[in-house]
C-alpha cells in the first residue's frame, strides 16, 4: 500500500504517522484490559474496549469535560474520515496510472522485435566488410614488413662492412700466421669471432674465405688435440688446450672418456699396489722384513701421488667432472676396504691392520686435498666404520673357534674319556680363552691408543663394538657349548660342528667341562675382562646330565611288574649309580677353588628357614611313622603342610647340582606315576622303591625337606592311581631293604667301587 | 576354597586334569572340567563365570561312568562334548550331550550321542572339526588316526576313515589344524607328524621329542606351538620344520600344557609340573620381517618373552583353556582338582 515517492508532503507524512502508530502495537498497553487503572488514553491500543471506555469517561469526568472530550472526538473523527478518504483516492491514481503504463509498454514491445533482427542483420554485414578489408590488405602487409627487416639488415652489413671486410678476408693468412707462432688461443679467438659471418653469408661471398679458415682451424685443432694428450706439457697448458677445444666446438666428451679411462688405469694399478702392500704386511711380521715394507709403501706413495696429480690435471681440465672423480675416488677408497677385509679373512695382526688403516688415511688424505668437494673423510669414516665393525667380529670369531676347538679335541675319543683329560681340555679352554681375550684386548687399545685422525673420531663407537662384540662372544660361547653337549638342535650353519654329535650320545664328562668352563667364564673371566653383563650360562646343561636320570625314571615306571614285589627293583640301583657317577664327575669340576668361595653361601642356602620348619615336621613324622598302611594321613599331611618350594635356583655346587638333579628325577618319577594306572603289585613295587631309595637319596642331597616331600608325593600319586592300593606291611618291607642294603655293601666290597674315588 | 590373589577359584572335588572352554556359548564365559579319580565317582563340572567375572557357578554337575583323560567341548553345539575315559584296563571314547536341565535333578545322566568304539588300543585324544558345525570327528589312539561322522539325530557315529600310524610310533595327542581343515597334527615320541585327512596319509614330520601338547595358533597361518617334557616350547613355522623359529624356556620342570590366545598374536600360555603357570607374549612377525630385518628380530628377541607367572598352584597344571567369548580370560586347572579363572588384562594393557 504504502508506495514511497520521492517528495513527502506535510500531508502524506501525517498521514503515514497517524497509519502507523494506529497499525503499531504499543507495547506500554499490551498488559491489557486493567480495569481500573487503564486511563483514558487507551483508546489508542489493541485491547481497547469501547463500553468499558464509555463507563470509565461517564464515571470520572463532569459534563463539562464530557462534553469537551465529545467535541475533541468529533474533530478527530471527521480529520481521520478524511484522511482515509484521501489514501483511497490517492491509491487509485495510482493504480490508474500503473494501469496506463502496462498499456503502454504492451503496444511498444510488439514492434521492438523486428527492430532488432534488423539490427543484427546490419551488424553482420559491417563485420563482413571488415573481414574483406583485412583479407586483401594482409598480403601488402606482409611485403611490406619484409622490405622492412631487408633494409634494416642492408643498413647492418653496410656498416659491419666498412671495418670488418679487411678482416674478414684477412682471416686465413691471420690464422696460418697463429698456427706459425703457436699462439692458438689468438688463432681461435679470431675464428670464433668471424664465426657468424660465416654462417651468414659463408655460402656466398666469402666462400672461398671460409674454406681456407677451416683448413687452418683444422691444423689448430689436431695440434691442440696433440696437446692435450701429450704427457710431456705442463697440466697448465693442456688444460688450456682443452678450453680452446671446447671453445672451437670440438666434441670434448670423447677426450673426457679416453683420459678417464687413463685414470682409471692407474687407480688399478694403485689397488693392485694396495694388495701387495697388504701382502707383505701380513707375510712380514718379523723385522728383516720391514725393508721390503718400505718399499712397498714408498711405492705405494709414489702411485697415490701419481693418481693425486693426475686426479689434479682432470680436474684443472675438466672443470665439471667433479661427480665422476668423487665417484672414483670413493670407489678406491672402498677397494681399499675391500681388500683389507678380505685378508680379514685370515687372520690379521691388529699392528698390520693397523698400518693398512694408516696408509688408507694417508691416501685419503691426499686425496681430499686436491678433491674437498668429494667429502672422502665423511665416506671414509662411513666404510671404515663397517671395516673395523668387522675386524672386531671376526677377533672374536677366532677366539670363539680357539676355544670351541680346545673342546672339540675332547670329543674324539669321547668313549671313557679320562679325568686326566678333561682336566687337560679344561685347561686348554680356560687358557686360550684367557690368553685369547687378553690378546684380543691388547689389540684393541692398541687400535685406541692409536692417534690416527680417523681411529680417534671412531673410538667411542670401537669402544661400543668391543663391548658388544664381548657379549655376543659370551652368548655364542654358551650356544656353542649347548651345541656340544647336544641340548639344542642346530641351525644349518651349524650343522657341520654338529654332524657327529648328534648320531652318538654325549659323554656326559665333556658336557660337565663344558659347564664348568661356563662357571669359569662366569666366575673369573668376566670380571676380569670387562665389565659385560653376566651371562646366562642357563642350568639346562645340568638337566643334561640329568636326562639319563630321567630315562631311567622312565624305565623304572614302564617296567613295573606285575607281580608281587620281592626285591628291590633292578632299575632303581642303576638311577643310584648314575646318581653316583653325575655326582663324583660334578665333584671333579666343582671342588677345586669354586668350592671355596662359594662354600659359605651354599650353606646358608641349605638351611633356610622354610627347610627348617619342614625338618622338624619331618623328624616328628619319622618318629611316629611306619604306620604306613593309614594312606589318608598322608593327604591330610600335604594338607596342612607349607607348599614346598621344590625348585630353587641352581647353584654352581656340588651339593646344589645334586640336589636338583635328584629332585628332577623324583618329579619326573612323580609325573610319570601319575600317567598309569597300577595293580597292587606295582603300588607295591613303588612303594618299596621309594622307601629304599629315601636313605642313599637323603646322604646326596642337601636339602632332605624337599627330597623327602617329593619321595612323599610319589607314593601318594601311586597309591591314587592304584586300583587296590593295599600297602605292603611294614616288616615285609623292613626286611626286603635290609637283604637289599646288605647286599649292596657286599657288592662295594668286593668290587672296590672306581666311581667313588 | 581360597581363591588366588586375582584368579576367581573353584574346586573339584577329586583330582582332574583336563578343562575345555564351551565355545558355542556365546552368552556366558564356560568351561567343563572333567575329574579323573580311580576308584569314586566322576563327574564333569559345567561352570560358568558370573557377569561381574568375580565368581565362577557350577551350572551343572553330571556324573560320569569312568575317570576322563580327555574332554573337549563342541564347537558349535555347547550342550555337546566328548571325553576319553578309563575304566582302569581298558580305554574308550565318546560324544555325550548334557540333558536338558530342570534344577530339580541334582547329578542328572548324561545322553550319550554315540560312542567311538573302533579303537582297539589306548585312545589318546579326540578332536572336533575346528569351526562351525561340521560332523566331523578325529580320534587318535596309539596306533590309529580315525576319521568319524557324527549323526546326532540317529545318535551313531560312523568310521569314515582310518589309518594307522604304523607300529614304530605311539602317538599320544594331536591337533586340528584351523587354518587348512584337512591338516591335522598328531605327537608321537619323537617327532610330529602331519595327516593328510584326504588322503589319510603322512604328509611331513617335525622331529622334536617328548611333546606334551601342541596347538596352532588360530590367527596365524602356518604356526604350531608345541610343549616338550625338557626343552620347553618351541614355536615352529611350518614352511621350514628344521628349525624353530622361537624357543621359550618353558618350566623349571615338564612343560605340559600350551595354548595360543584365539585372538592376540604371540600370546601364549603353558602350564606344568612346577606347579605354575606362564604367560608368554612371543610375536613372531610376519615372514617378511623374519627374513629381512633379522637384526631387528634378534634386538626383539632379547626382551625377555615371559610376561607373567601364575605360582600360586598347589600340584602340576595338566588343564589350560582360553575362553573364546572373552579371549583375555583362561582357566586353569591343577591335579588337585582347583579351576582358576584369570584375566590377562592387567599385563596386556602394560604393552
Amino acid at each position: 500500500m504504502a508506495i514511497e515517492d520521492a517528495p513527502l508532503d506535510d500531508k502524506a507524512k501525517r498521514m503515514r504517522d497517524l497509519l502507523s502508530s494506529f497499525y503499531a502495537p504499543d507495547p506500554s498497553v499490551a498488559g491489557g484490559s486493567l480495569p481500573k487503572g487503564a486511563s483514558l488514553d487507551a483508546i489508542n491500543t489493541d485491547s481497547f474496549d469501547a463500553d468499558q471506555y464509555m463507563n470509565l469517561l461517564v464515571q470520572r469526568a463532569n459534563l463539562e469535560g464530557l462534553l469537551q472530550k465529545h467535541v475533541e472526538m468529533a474533530a478527530e473523527i471527521k480529520n481521520l474520515d478524511t484522511d482515509l478518504q484521501m489514501l483511497v483516492y490517492e491509491n487509485y491514481n495510482k493504480f490508474i496510472s500503473a494501469t496506463d503504463a502496462i498499456k503502454r509498454m504492451k503496444s511498444n514491445i510488439v514492434g521492438m522485435e523486428a527492430n532488432m533482427e534488423q539490427l543484427l542483420d546490419k551488424i553482420m554485414s559491417v563485420q563482413s566488410r571488415s573481414d574483406g578489408v583485412n583479407n586483401s590488405l594482409f598480403g601488402k602487409r606482409e611485403h611490406i614488413e619484409k622490405l622492412h627487416r631487408t633494409r634494416n639488415l642492408l643498413r647492418k652489413v653496410q656498416l659491419f662492412f666498412c671495418g670488418k671486410e679487411q678482416f674478414i678476408y684477412d682471416l686465413p693468412a691471420r690464422l696460418g700466421k697463429c698456427i706459425k707462432a703457436e699462439a692458438y688461443a689468438d688463432a681461435v679467438r679470431f675464428y670464433t669471432g668471424a664465426m657468424p659471418i660465416f654462417k651468414a653469408y659463408g655460402e656466398s661471398s666469402f666462400q672461398d674465405c671460409k674454406r681456407a679458415s677451416e683448413e687452418a682451424v683444422m691444423t689448430i685443432t689436431k695440434n691442440l688435440q696433440g696437446k692435450l694428450f701429450s704427457d710431456s706439457e705442463s697440466i697448465q697448458t693442456r688444460a688450456e688446450a682443452a678450453v680452446l677445444l671446447k671453445q672451437l666446438d670440438f666434441p670434448v666428451d670423447g677426450l673426457k672418456v679416453r683420459l678417464f679411462e687413463k685414470l682409471e688405469q692407474s687407480l688399478g694399478g694403485l689397488q693392485v699396489k694396495i694388495g701387495d702392500v697388504a701382502d707383505a704386511l701380513e707375510e712380514s711380521n718379523d723385522e728383516q722384513e720391514n725393508d721390503l715394507q718400505l718399499g712397498f709403501a714408498v711405492a705405494h706413495d709414489a702411485s697415490v701421488h701419481e693418481f693425486v696429480e693426475t686426479v689434479r690435471a682432470y680436474r684443472v681440465i675438466f672443470p665439471d667432472s667433479e661427480s665422476q672423480l668423487i665417484k672414483l675416488s670413493e670407489d678406491l677408497i672402498t677397494k681399499h676396504f675391500l681388500i683389507t677385509e678380505q685378508h680379514m679373512k685370515k687372520r690379521v695382526s691388529t699392528a698390520t691392520f693397523l698400518r693398512v688403516l694408516r696408509i688408507i688415511w694417508d691416501d685419503v688424505l691426499l686425496i681430499d686435498h686436491v678433491l674437498p668437494e668429494a667429502l672422502l673423510h665423511d665416506y671414509c669414516f662411513k666404510v671404515s666404520q663397517s671395516a673395523i665393525k668387522q675386524y672386531v667380529s671376526s677377533m672374536f670369531s677366532h677366539l670363539l673357534d680357539d676355544v670351541s676347538g680346545a673342546m672339540m679335541k675332547v670329543h674324539p675319543q669321547q668313549n671313557n674319556v679320562a679325568e686326566e683329560q678333561l682336566q687337560v681340555a679344561l685347561e686348554a679352554g680356560k687358557n686360550s680363552l684367557l690368553k685369547g681375550s687378553m690378546d684380543l684386548l691388547l689389540g684393541f687399545r692398541q687400535l685406541l691408543e692409536d692417534n690416527l685422525d680417523l681411529l680417534v673420531k671412531l673410538r667411542e663407537l670401537i669402544t661400543d663394538w668391543v663391548q658388544a662384540g664381548f657379549q655376543q662372544f659370551f652368548e655364542a660361547l654358551d650356544t656353542r657349548f649347548l651345541l656340544l653337549s647336544g641340548r639344542i638342535k642346530s641351525s644349518p650353519q651349524d650343522q657341520s660342528l654338529s654332524e657327529g654329535l648328534q648320531s652318538e650320545k654325549i659323554s656326559s664328562g665333556l658336557v660337565l667341562v663344558l659347564a664348568q668352563l661356563c662357571v669359569f667364564v662366569e666366575q673369573t673371566a668376566i670380571p676380569r675382562i670387562t665389565e659385560a653383563r653376566t651371562v646366562p650360562v642357563s642350568c639346562v646343561i645340568f638337566t643334561a646330565a640329568s636326562g639319563t636320570v630321567t630315562e631311567i625314571v622312565a624305565f623304572i615306571c614302564s617296567t613295573l611288574q606285575h607281580k608281587e614285589p620281592r626285591e628291590v627293583h633292578m632299575f632303581v640301583d642303576l638311577f643310584l649309580q648314575e646318581l653316583e657317577a653325575v655326582g663324583s664327575e660334578v665333584k671333579q669340576i666343582l671342588s677345586q677353588g669354586v668350592r671355596k668361595h662359594r662354600r659359605s653361601e651354599s650353606n646358608g642356602s641349605t638351611t633356610s628357614s622354610l627347610s627348617n620348619s619342614l625338618r622338624d615336621d619331618k623328624l616328628r613324622r619319622s618318629n611316629t611313622q611306619r604306620a604306613r598302611s593309614q594312606l589318608l594321613e598322608t593327604h591330610l599331611a600335604k594338607l596342612f603342610k607349607q607348599k614346598v618350594e621344590i625348585f630353587t635356583k641352581v647353584e654352581f655346587t656340588r651339593e646344589s647340582v645334586v640336589t636338583t638333579i635328584i629332585k628332577l628325577g623324583l618329579k619326573s618319577l612323580q609325573e610319570f606315576v601319575r600317567l598309569q594306572t597300577l595293580n597292587r603289585s606295582g603300588f607295591q613295587q613303588i612303594q618299596l622303591d621309594i622307601q629304599f631309595l629315601r636313605t642313599p637319596l637323603k646322604e646326596l642331597a642337601e636339602d632332605e625337606a624337599a627330597i623327602d616331600f617329593l619321595l612323599d608325593e610319589v607314593i601318594v600319586g601311586a597309591s591314587d592311581r592304584c586300583l587296590d592300593p593295599t600297602p605292603l606291611e611294614p616288616p615285609i618291607l623292613d626286611k626286603l631293604i635290609h637283604a637289599k642294603t646288605a647286599e649292596t655293601k657286599e657288592q662295594n666290597s668286593s668290587v672296590a667301587s672306581p666311581t667313588s674315588q | 576354597m581360597q581363591a588366588g590373589s586375582s584368579g576367581v577359584g573353584y574346586g573339584l572335588k577329586y583330582q582332574a586334569r583336563c578343562i575345555s572352554d564351551v565355545k558355542a556359548d556365546t552368552d556366558h564365559t564356560s568351561f567343563l572340567a572333567g575329574t579323573l579319580s580311580l576308584r569314586e565317582e566322576n563327574e564333569v563340572h559345567l561352570i560358568r563365570l558370573s557377569a561381574d567375572g568375580t565368581e565362577l557357578i557350577c551350572e551343572g554337575l553330571f556324573s560320569h561312568p569312568n575317570e576322563i583323560w580327555d574332554l573337549r567341548s563342541c564347537p558349535f553345539d555347547q550342550r555337546i562334548f566328548t571325553t576319553v575315559y578309563s575304566t582302569g584296563e581298558s580305554y574308550g571314547a565318546a560324544v555325550w550331550q548334557i540333558p536338558e536341565l530342570y534344577g530339580q535333578l541334582n547329578s542328572p545322566q548324561l545322553e550319550r550321542v554315540a560312542l567311538l568304539d573302533a579303537h582297539v588300543s589306548k585312545i589318546k585324544c579326540v578332536l572336533w572339526w575346528p569351526s562351525g558345525r561340521n560332523d566331523k570327528l578325529v580320534s587318535i589312539d596309539e596306533e590309529n588316526l580315525f576319521l568319524w561322522s557324527l549323526d546326532s539325530s540317529k545318535k551313531a557315529a560312523q568310521v569314515q576313515s582310518k589309518e594307522s600310524a604304523g607300529t614304530m610310533h605311539y602317538l599320544s595327542g594331536g591337533a586340528w589344524d584351523p587354518h587348512d581343515v584337512n591338516s591335522i597334527a598328531a605327537t608321537c615320541e619323537s617327532s610330529v607328524q602331519f595327516w593328510d585327512l584326504r588322503t589319510m596319509t603322512k604328509t611331513s614330520s617335525i622331529d622334536v621329542s617328548h611333546v606334551r601338547t601342541i596347538d596352532y595358533d588360530t590367527k596365524k597361518d602356518h604356526i604350531l606351538v608345541t610343549a616338550e617334557d625338557e626343552t620347553g616350547i618351541h614355536i615352529w613355522d611350518l614352511r621350514k620344520t628344521k628349525v624353530p623359529i622361537r624357543e621359550l624356556p618353558g618350566h623349571t620342570h615338564w612343560t605340559w600344557a600350551v595354548a595360543c590366545n584365539p585372538e592376540y598374536d604371540g600370546l601364549i600360555l603353558s602350564g606344568g609340573t612346577d606347579s605354575a603357570v606362564n604367560l608368554w607374549l612371543a610375536p613372531t612377525g610376519s615372514r617378511d620381517e623374519i627374513t629381512s630385518d633379522s637384526g631387528q628380530n634378534s634386538l626383539s628377541l632379547k626382551v625377555d618373552p615371559l610376561v607373567n607367572s601364575y605360582t600360586d598352584y598347589e600340584d602340576s597344571v595338566y588343564g589350560l583353556a582360553w575362553s573364546s567369548r572373552e579371549p583375555w580370560i583362561f582357566a586353569s586347572l591343577s591335579y588337585d582338582g582347583r579351576v582358576v579363572v584369570e584375566s590377562v588384562k592387567p599385563y596386556l594393557s602394560r604393552k
